[in-house]
C-alpha cells in the first residue's frame, strides 16, 4: 500500500466518523427551523423556536444556572486539581500514592447514578444533622461537581507534572525563587496544557452531567438537563433543539478561536519537548498572564453571578410542578411566574422571586420531599400522590380565606376522595385518559374499547404507558377489575394481560408518544385527552389521528397543595389564589390543553371560542357527573407493600 | 527570605494535597460508607442481609420463544444484560476508535487540535437532547430508513431493539474513548516505529508490539470511561430502547423513585464491587498479556 493510499484511506475513515458523530447535530440543526412542533416531522421553515427560546424565562434560567454552575465547577476543580497532581506527584511513600490514585479513581469509575445517590444520602442525613428545612440546594450540587471534576483535572496535570524535570525546580530555587514564585515561574508554564485541557473537560462533563445533578439538586437550582428531562410528561419541544444549535455554533466560533490563537505556542511546546523550558522564560511571562486574564475572568463571571443569585434579600417562593405544565411565556402566552412576581410587587410593595422548577412524575417528587432533601411551598401532584402525602401528615391545612377565588370552583371537584374535608387542596387541572389512534392505519370499526389495544391486526403499532400504575391500569379498565385492589391476584391478573399484550405493544412511552404518533411511527396509543390535541397540531400529512374515551377508564385531577415543608404559608396561599384569577387560570388552561375545574375558565368566552368545539367537547364531555364517574374509576394511594409488589411485577414485565 | 528546602524531597503529604485529600474524604469515601450501610439496613435502620440476598434471588417468570415458561432471577438478568450491552458498545467503540485516535496522533498539529475540538463538540450538546435526535434517526419512520428506502431496500427495524441502545451508548460515549488513546498516542515517539521496522517488523508487527503495549494505559482508561456509563446508563434504554429494555440503571432508578431507597442503595452496592473487581481484573490480565512473563 503506497503512503498516498493510508493517507487517503485513514481521511475517508476520519470523514465517516465524523459523519455519524455529528448525524444527530444535523437532525438537531434541520428541527430546530421546524414549523411545527414536531421532532420528526418537518413541515416548513421557520424561526419562531429561537424566538420563543428567548422568551423562555425558566430554559434560559436554567441554561443561566447551569453555566454558573460549570463556571464555579471547573474554577474550584482546576485549582484543587492542580495542586492535588502536585502533591501526588511529590508523594515517595508507596501507600500514600495508591492511596491518592485509588481515590482519584473512584469517582471516575463508579456509575455517576452511584455517585448521585450516594452523595444525596450524605446531604440529606447533614441536613437532617442540622435540622435544616431543606438540604440539597447549589451548594450541594456544586459539591457534587467539584467531586466528579477534579479527577479529569488531575490526571490531565500528573501526566506533565512527571514529564518534567524536577531539578529545574530546585535550580530556580537556588537561584533565590521562593517556592510560590519557582511554582508560577517554571512548574505552571510546563503543566498549562494539562490544565487547560483538564479544565475543558471538567466544564464540558459539569454542563453535560444530568445523573448526578438529578440526585443532588435542590429547589434553588434546575439545570438544563433535569429541566428537559422533566418534559418528559409532556413533549421536548424544537425551542431545546433551538438552544442545542446556538449552543453548537458558539462553541464552534469559541474553540475555532481559540485553536487560531494558541496553535503557536503549542506548536513550540510539542516540537521542543522537553527543551521548552530553555525558551519559555519569555513564554511563561506572556502564558502567566494569560492564565491571569482567564482567572480574573472566571472569578467576576463567577461573582456577579452568585451575587445576583443570593444578594438581594427578598421573599421566595419555591413552586414544584410537572413538567411543560404552566402557561410560560412562550408562542406570545401568558408568562404566569412573571406576572405574578410583578402583580405581587404591585400590591404588597415587595419583591417576591419564585423558583419554578419541575417533575418529570408524581414518584419523582415524592422520593424527593419524603426523603427532606428540599423543601417547597407549593406543590402540583396527582389527586393518588395527594391523598398518600395527606395520610402521612406531608400536607398542611390550607387557609381559604387566604385563597378567595376558590369559590369559582366546581362543587364537583371539592370534596372528592383524597381530600374528603376540603382542607388540603385546590384542583387545578383534571382529565381522563382516552385512546388516540390514526385512522388511516386503524379501521374505524376495530376503535371499540380498551380492545383496540390488544387486536393483533395492529402488532408493532401499538404505544403503551412507560410507567407501571397508568400501565397495569389500562390492562385493569379492559378487564373490568378493581384498579386499586389490594388483593395481589388482581394484579397478577392485569399483568398477564399486559404479557399478551407486550409482543404487540411497538414502545413503552410517556412524551414519546407525541412523536410516534404524530409521524405515524404507531398508530394506537393511550393519553391524556387533552394531548392529543398537541398531537393534532402537528400530525404529518399522511397521518389522520382520531380521539374516543373507552366505557372505563381514568379519571384524575391534579391540584395544588402545601408541603409540610413550606417556609411560607401565606405567600403560597398568595400564590395558589393568584393562579386560580382569570387572567392566569385561562392562560394555563389553554396551554396545557387540559380540562379546568374553574367557572372562570370554562365559561369564558374568548376561551371557548379559542378551543373550538371539538377540544370543548372533548375536554369537559364529562363536567355534568364528574364526582360521580371519578369515585369509580381515580387511582388511589395503595400501600408501600402493594407498590413494592406493583414495581417488582413490572420489572418483570419488562425482562420478558 | 529564609532558602527552603526543596518540597520534593521531603516526602509525605504536602499542603497542596490537603484540600483534595480532606475533600476525597468527604465526598467521595464517606458517601461509599453511606451508600453500603444504606444497603445493609431496612427502612429502620436495623442491620439486614435482606436487600443484598433479594438482588441475587428474587424471580420472575419468562416465556421463551417456543411457549415454555422458565423462571429466571430478575435482577442477575438485568445486569447480565446491562453487561452485555456495555461491552459491545465498548468493543465497538475501541474498534472504531483506536485507529481514529491513531490518525489523530499522527497528523499536523493544527489539525490534531481541530480534530479533537470536532471530538468534543457534540459533547456540549447536551446528551438527552443527542439522545432524542437519535429517535428521529433510527425510528421506523425515520431518517435512516427514509434512505434506506431510497436505495430500495426494506425498512431496518432499530428502534426498540438491543442495536439502537448500542448505537446510542457508543455514540454517547465515543468520545471518551479516543480522546486518551490520543493523549497516550501523542506521547509516544516515532523513533520508535522506524527502530522496530529496522529491526525486521512488518507494519502488523509494529503495531503488535510497539504502539499497542504503549497506548495501552490509555485504552485501559478509555475502557473503563465507556464501560462504565453505559453499564449503569437509564436514559438510553428509555428512550433508544422503546421502553422495552430494563437495564441496572433502570432498576436503581425505578427503586429510588418507588422510595426503595435501601433497595437502591443494595443495587448500587451490588454494581459498584462487582465493577470494582472487573476493572482490577481487566487490568491484572492486559497487564500480563503485553508484558508477558515479565
Amino acid at each position: 500500500m503506497g503512503v498516498s493510499d493510508t493517507k487517503l484511506s485513514s481521511k475517508i475513515y476520519t470523514a465517516l466518523v465524523f459523519a455519524f458523530l455529528f448525524a444527530p447535530i444535523v437532525i438537531l440543526l434541520v428541527f430546530s427551523f421546524n414549523e411545527s412542533k414536531s421532532l420528526s416531522v418537518f413541515s416548513g421553515f421557520s424561526l419562531k423556536w429561537y424566538k420563543e427560546l428567548f422568551n423562555d424565562r425558566i430554559t434560559l434560567e436554567a441554561l443561566k444556572n447551569s453555566i454558573v454552575l460549570a463556571i464555579s465547577a471547573t474554577a474550584i476543580s482546576t485549582v484543587m486539581g492542580t495542586a492535588a497532581a502536585i502533591g501526588i506527584n511529590r508523594l515517595r511513600n508507596k501507600w500514600h500514592k495508591a492511596a491518592m490514585n485509588t481515590v482519584t479513581n473512584i469517582p471516575m469509575v463508579n456509575p455517576d447514578i452511584i455517585t448521585g445517590i450516594s452523595m444525596m444520602l450524605v446531604f440529606v442525613f447533614v441536613g437532617r444533622l442540622f435540622g435544616a428545612a431543606t438540604s440539597l440546594n447549589f451548594g450541594t450540587l456544586l459539591i457534587a461537581h467539584v467531586t466528579f471534576c477534579t479527577p479529569y483535572v488531575i490526571l490531565q496535570v500528573l501526566p506533565k507534572l512527571r514529564q518534567m524535570d524536577s531539578a529545574l525546580i530546585e535550580a530556580a530555587q537556588d537561584l533565590g525563587c521562593t517556592a510560590t514564585r519557582a511554582f508560577f515561574k517554571v512548574t505552571l508554564p510546563t503543566i498549562l496544557p494539562g490544565v487547560i485541557t483538564g479544565a475543558i473537560m471538567a466544564f464540558t462533563l459539569s454542563l453535560d452531567d444530568f445523573v448526578i445533578s438529578y440526585f443532588t439538586s435542590g429547589p434553588d437550582m434546575q439545570t438544563l438537563p433535569i429541566h428537559i428531562y422533566s418534559m418528559t410528561k409532556k413533549t421536548v419541544t424544537p425551542k431545546m433543539y433551538a438552544l442545542a444549535t446556538i449552543i453548537f455554533f458558539v462553541t464552534l466560533a469559541l474553540l475555532v478561536l481559540n485553536n487560531l490563537t494558541d496553535s503557536d505556542d503549542d506548536n513550540n511546546i510539542r516540537k521542543n519537548g522537553k527543551n521548552v523550558n530553555k525558551t519559555s522564560s519569555l513564554k511563561s511571562r506572556q502564558l502567566k498572564k494569560r492564565v491571569f486574564a482567564l482567572f480574573v475572568v472566571v472569578v467576576i463571571l463567577v461573582s456577579m453571578c452568585l451575587t445576583c443569585t443570593i444578594g438581594e434579600k427578598e421573599l421566595v417562593l419555591n413552586v414544584y410542578n410537572w413538567g411543560e405544565y404552566i402557561s410560560d411565556g412562550s408562542e406570545d402566552t401568558y408568562d404566569t411566574i412573571k406576572e405574578f412576581e410583578i402583580w405581587y410587587e404591585k400590591t404588597y410593595g415587595k419583591k417576591v422571586r419564585v423558583n419554578y422548577t419541575t417533575f418529570s412524575s408524581n414518584e419523582d417528587m415524592y422520593s424527593k420531599i419524603s426523603s427532606g432533601a428540599v423543601s417547597y411551598d407549593v406543590i402540583i401532584p396527582s389527586d393518588y400522590m395527594i391523598a398518600r402525602m395527606a395520610n402521612e401528615g406531608m400536607l398542611l391545612p390550607l387557609n381559604y380565606d387566604n385563597i378567595p377565588n376558590y369559590q369559582y370552583i366546581d362543587e364537583d371537584f371539592k370534596h372528592l376522595y383524597y381530600d374528603p374535608q376540603g382542607q388540603y387542596t385546590v384542583p387545578y387541572a383534571y382529565g381522563v385518559i382516552g385512546i388516540i389512534y390514526n385512522a388511516n392505519v386503524v379501521d374505524p370499526a376495530d376503535a371499540k374499547d380498551w380492545d383496540l389495544m390488544w387486536n393483533e391486526k395492529y402488532a408493532n403499532n401499538i404505544l403503551q404507558f412507560n410507567n407501571s400504575r397508568d400501565a397495569y391500569g389500562v390492562a385493569m379498565y379492559k378487564l373490568g377489575l378493581d384498579v386499586n385492589s389490594t388483593d395481589k391476584a388482581t394484579w397478577d391478573e392485569a399483568h398477564q394481560e399486559l404479557l399478551i399484550q407486550r409482543p404487540l405493544v411497538k414502545s413503552y412511552v410517556m412524551d414519546e408518544i407525541y412523536n410516534m404518533m404524530e409521524s405515524g411511527e404507531a398508530a394506537i396509543g393511550a393519553y391524556y385527552a387533552g394531548d392529543y390535541f398537541t398531537m393534532v397540531d402537528a400530525q404529518a400529512e399522511d397521518v389522520d389521528l382520531q380521539f374516543y374515551y373507552p366505557e372505563r377508564t381514568n379519571y384524575y385531577v391534579d391540584a395544588m397543595c402545601i408541603p409540610s415543608c413550606c417556609e411560607n404559608k401565606e405567600l403560597a396561599e398568595i400564590f395558589i389564589n393568584f393562579m386560580l384569577s382569570e387572567d392566569a387560570a385561562v392562560a394555563n388552561a389553554e396551554y396545557t390543553y387540559y380540562a379546568s375545574p374553574n367557572r372562570i375558565v370554562y365559561e369564558n368566552e374568548t376561551y371557548i371560542e379559542n378551543m373550538g368545539e371539538e377540544v370543548m367537547d372533548i375536554l369537559y364531555r364529562h363536567s355534568g357527573n364528574f364526582a360521580e364517574n371519578y369515585e369509580k374509576n381515580a387511582y388511589r394511594s395503595l400501600s408501600p407493600e402493594m407498590l413494592d409488589y406493583i414495581n417488582s411485577k413490572w420489572e418483570t414485565l419488562k425482562i420478558n | 527570605m529564609k532558602k527552603t528546602e526543596p518540597i520534593s524531597r521531603k516526602g509525605g503529604f504536602g499542603i497542596s494535597l490537603m484540600p483534595y485529600s480532606a475533600w476525597s474524604l468527604l465526598f467521595v469515601i464517606v458517601p461509599l460508607i453511606f451508600v453500603a450501610y444504606y444497603a445493609f439496613t431496612d427502612d429502620n435502620f436495623r442491620f439486614t442481609t435482606e436487600n443484598i440476598t433479594r438482588f441475587f434471588t428474587a424471580t420472575s417468570a419468562v416465556e421463551g420463544d417456543n411457549g415454555t415458561v422458565s423462571e429466571v432471577k430478575t435482577y442477575v438478568v438485568i445486569f447480565m444484560r446491562s453487561l452485555k450491552l456495555a461491552a459491545i458498545s465498548t468493543v465497538i467503540c475501541l474498534v472504531m476508535g483506536y485507529p481514529l485516535a491513531y490518525i489523530m496522533s499522527r497528523a499536523k498539529p493544527r489539525a490534531q487540535k481541530m480534530l479533537v475540538t470536532l471530538i468534543m463538540i457534540p459533547m456540549w450538546m447536551n446528551f438527552l437532547i443527542r439522545t432524542y435526535a437519535w429517535m428521529t434517526i433510527l425510528q421506523d419512520t425515520g431518517i435512516f430508513n427514509s434512505i434506506l428506502s431510497c436505495v430500495g431496500l426494506g425498512p431496518a427495524r432499530i428502534i426498540g431493539t438491543e442495536t439502537a441502545v448500542v448505537i446510542g451508548m457508543v455514540y454517547d460515549y465515543f468520545p471518551y474513548m479516543v480522546l486518551p488513546i490520543y493523549s497516550i498516542m501523542t506521547k509516544m515517539d516515532v523513533k520508535l516505529f522506524e527502530a522496530a521496522r529496522d529491526l525486521g517488523c512488518n507494519s502488523f508487527g509494529v503495531l503488535k508490539r510497539v504502539i499497542f503495549p504503549l497506548s495501552l494505559p490509555g485504552v485501559l482508561s478509555g475502557i473503563n470511561m465507556v464501560l462504565i456509563p453505559s453499564v449503569s446508563t437509564f436514559y438510553i434504554s428509555q428512550k433508544l430502547g422503546n421502553g422495552k429494555f430494563f437495564l441496572i440503571g433502570d432498576a436503581i432508578e425505578g427503586q429510588y423513585i418507588a422510595n426503595n431507597l435501601h433497595f437502591a442503595a443494595a443495587i448500587a452496592f451490588i454494581l459498584m464491587v462487582i465493577l470494582l473487581v472487573f476493572m482490577g481484573l481487566i487490568k491484572y490480565f492486559a497487564a500480563k498479556f503485553v508484558y508477558g512473563g515479565e
